[in-house]
């Protein structure tokens, strides 16, 4: 593919990103439902988005960005269940849904990346719902992959550290002084890349776009 | 061995009745936790025969209070727990498909049973296991590094229990706590269920064993589990052992 992605989906907080690759649509996923948490009740919700998403003419490109603005970090064993509820079952629900979508829209041939916020494990304690969440959707990525595959439709992850990385830092430092990333340049980067004809041969991939963290 | 209370859930069959077996076997207590009870109350006997200490405890993993409750009963009665096992799954889990024919009811079934589930055991568990610097293990899958092309919800959990695990032991290890996952191929209900729903599942399962068979859910997996909850893995903790025969090439 050449040129920006045609279709980016993602919240406001991954606007940074669809300005970098200079996309021509994007689409804004609905707010999680307030108070109590993500509940069967609200699947009529995300049936409405799913159609949205799959609505419209198929591209080459679609990147998914599931950037959120991150929680406070706390211990797993802390976290009341509503939280869990607000913080890993709806995200789950909404980026597996958004995710499905979104390779429906890719013409035969054509190239989906989806990026996700993933801490180092060095990094994860009190980021749990934030790991659980993403290390889901890499998987989900490398099902979908496999299932895509039959229509020449690559389906790849980039993992970023933008959003949680920890100051001090465990350890010894990235190999890459610009650590954790600028939006703008290594995860924009990673994404046109896999997006590119130069990965022809690469799906069902996660590449960490975390300058060497691990 | 040192013996040990452990409870461990969706344990009623298959995989999980193995653990229970296996546990019994070394002399244990073993609280069988499972949303049947008749059935639970079976393994607990056989738990017994096998020279163990079996107990049944009804308990839904998805409901907090139901988690809550069977974790302080089991302690209560044994002075304390050294281990928990979540091996409970959903009943969505051989159910091959299509990505796209997946309802939203299934996924919040996988999703409250194997990662909720993991989540309230570590919520109303930790105190228990922190006064016993016990151990917590986690049946995951292989599925949960590779995906899978007709069992994708199934699979994306199984990555959310890993990844899980993994911060678990970083938040869990100042206090003694071990954290592990076991990734099993073993035989099962679970498994022949599948094999029937697609029956050429089953021989891309076992062409790709190096050591030729499925695991047996006593002596391969069960005694994988133990091993980690013993003392002898005292220094083991974050990792996900694969019991599958060399099946996955990803470790």
């Amino acid at each position: 593919m050449d040129g920006p992605p045609a279709l980016f989906v993602g919240t406001l907080a991954s606007a940074r990103l669809a300005d970098a690759l200079g996309v021509r649509h994007v689409l804004r996923p609905p707010a999680p439902p307030p108070d109590r948490g993500w509940a069967p009740t609200d699947h009529p919700l995300l049936e409405t988005w799913r159609s949205e998403v799959e609505a419209g003419p198929q591209a080459a490109g679609v990147v998914v960005c599931t950037w959120a603005d991150p929680p406070s970090p706390a211990p797993l064993a802390t976290l009341e269940p509503e939280a869990w509820r607000t913080q890993v079952e709806w995200p789950t629900s909404l980026w597996f849904t958004t995710v499905v979508a979104a390779a429906g829209r890719c013409r035969d041939g054509g190239a989906l990346v989806v990026v996700v916020e993933r801490p180092a494990t060095l990094d994860a304690p009190g980021h749990a719902t934030t790991v659980v969440v993403s290390d889901g959707l890499v998987n989900l990525v490398r099902s979908l992959a496999a299932v895509e595959g039959a229509r020449g439709v690559r389906v790849n992850v980039v993992t970023t550290e933008v959003h949680t990385a920890p100051d001090p830092l465990l350890g010894a430092a990235p190999p890459l002084s610009t650590f954790p990333g600028r939006v703008g340049v290594e995860v924009a980067g990673a994404v046109r890349l896999l997006l590119s004809p130069d990965a022809v041969g690469v799906t069902g991939t996660a590449l960490a776009a975390d300058c060497g963290r691990g | 061995m040192m013996p040990r209370s452990i409870l461990v859930t969706g344990a009623s069959g298959g995989i999980g009745r193995g653990i229970a077996l296996a546990c019994g076997a070394a002399g244990w207590r073993v609280w069988i936790a499972a949303r049947r009870g008749p059935e639970a109350a079976a393994v607990a006997d056989e738990v017994t025969a096998a020279g163990g200490e079996g107990h049944a405890i009804v308990c839904d993993v998805t409901n907090d209070d139901s988690v809550g409750a069977a974790l302080a009963a089991a302690a209560g009665d044994s002075g304390g727990l050294d281990g928990i096992v979540h091996n409970a799954t959903s009943a969505f889990s051989s159910h091959a498909g299509p990505i796209g024919g997946i309802t939203l009811a299934e996924l919040d079934d996988h999703v409250a049973v194997a990662s909720r589930g993991l989540y309230l055991l570590a919520r109303h568990g930790l105190p228990l296991l922190a006064a016993r610097e016990g151990a917590m293990v986690v049946m995951t899958s292989e599925a949960g590094f590779e995906g899978k092309r007709l069992l994708a919800a199934y699979a994306m959990v199984k990555a959310q229990q890993r990844a899980l695990v993994a911060v678990l032991a970083r938040e869990w290890g100042p206090l003694g706590v071990r954290a592990n996952a076991v990734a099993p191929l073993g035989w099962s209900p679970a498994m022949a269920d599948a094999f029937v729903t697609d029956p050429a599942m089953e021989q891309r399962v076992r062409g790709r064993i190096p050591l030729g068979r499925l695991g047996d859910a006593t002596d391969d997996i069960g005694a994988a589990v133990r091993f980690l909850l013993s003392d002898d893995a005292r220094f083991v903790t974050g990792q996900t052992l694969m019991a599958d025969g060399g099946s996955c090439p990803t470790s």
